[in-house]
């Protein structure tokens, strides 16, 4: 008798001991690449496509989080070519920027500041001295030909976002 | 703020990311001689992509010839995947950055999409 009385006891106790489930966490150095927002583009003219709001379009947003500073750079390339567009006939001339907009922190305004621009102006490399969160705000022009009309359909663009350790 | 981002951090609160770690990875020897390995960690927060791309690159990005499982890996929404990259010969002494890069099928048509990369770097 003594021993049934003790199971509901003893699964009593197991249940306690059931209810304290360690939850372990580690934070390791890494650089999250984010598509924020995909971007689109705007036709404000016949030749020209723009993801700028000014022209009708989105643009694309890429935010990176970072979890330790000086770690990783980010390298932002914007399109020299359409990944997918209706036959062109013409040559496209691409036009673009990329910038630091929105941080998380203001300190990360140096990442404007002492930015490096290459590949004629379509490769921007930041140095992530900061942690923490930072949106990259990406403009893209596509002009065709000499005032040329870009033919009607779909026409899609690729900007490669990377985050390269140091 | 910075606890924000912590916390988002934490908590895994992103739309659309891509993560590959450590950022350091380590060669350590493998199971077979003369072939060294190093374990890498692909998480895929895309939505839009099922695949990424791995690549093992020297110190002047030339590519360095290397093998692993799946050199496309197949991934869905929100898994993780433990990669193996292995290494012999003059791979080992060159090789300098393991890269993961998110491949976006030809269906995807948004009209400005992004192709995120990241590259660790082996010390």
């Amino acid at each position: 008798m003594k021993k049934l009385l003790l199971i509901p006891i003893l699964a009593a106790t197991a249940n306690v001991a059931g209810a304290s489930i360690p939850i372990n966490g580690f934070i390791e150095s890494k650089c999250v690449i984010q598509s924020d927002t995909p971007g689109m583009f705007g036709n404000p003219t016949v030749d020209k496509l723009s993801t700028k709001s000014a022209d009708g379009g989105v643009m694309p947003i890429i935010r990176y989080d970072i979890v330790t500073a000086s770690k990783y750079k980010a390298v932002i390339t914007t399109p020299t070519d359409f990944s997918s567009s209706p036959n062109l006939s013409d040559s496209v001339e691409w036009t673009s920027t990329t910038v630091a907009g929105q941080m998380s922190d203001s300190e990360m305004s140096v990442f404007n500041t002492d930015k490096a621009i290459y590949n004629n102006g379509h490769t921007t490399e930041f140095d992530l001295v900061k942690a923490g969160s930072v949106w990259f705000n990406v403009t893209s022009e596509a002009e065709y030909g000499y005032g040329k009309a870009f033919p009607s359909g779909n026409y899609t663009a690729l900007i490669v976002a990377e985050c390269i350790a140091k | 703020m910075r606890l924000l981002v912590l916390l988002l951090l934490l908590t895994g609160g992103y739309a659309n990311a891509h993560q590959f770690t450590p950022t350091y990875p380590k060669l350590e020897i493998s199971h077979m001689p003369g072939i060294m390995k190093a374990d890498m960690v692909l998480f895929n927060d895309r939505a839009e992509i099922n695949y990424y791309g791995i690549n093992v690159f020297d110190e002047k990005w030339n590519p360095v010839r290397f093998a692993t499982q799946n050199k496309i890996v197949p991934i869905n929404y929100k898994e993780r995947k433990y990669i193996t990259i292995y290494l012999s010969g003059t791979g080992i002494k060159n090789a300098k950055y393991i890269c993961s890069k998110s491949k976006i099928l030809m269906t995807v048509t948004k009209p400005s999409i992004v192709s995120s990369r990241i590259c660790s770097k082996l010390k």
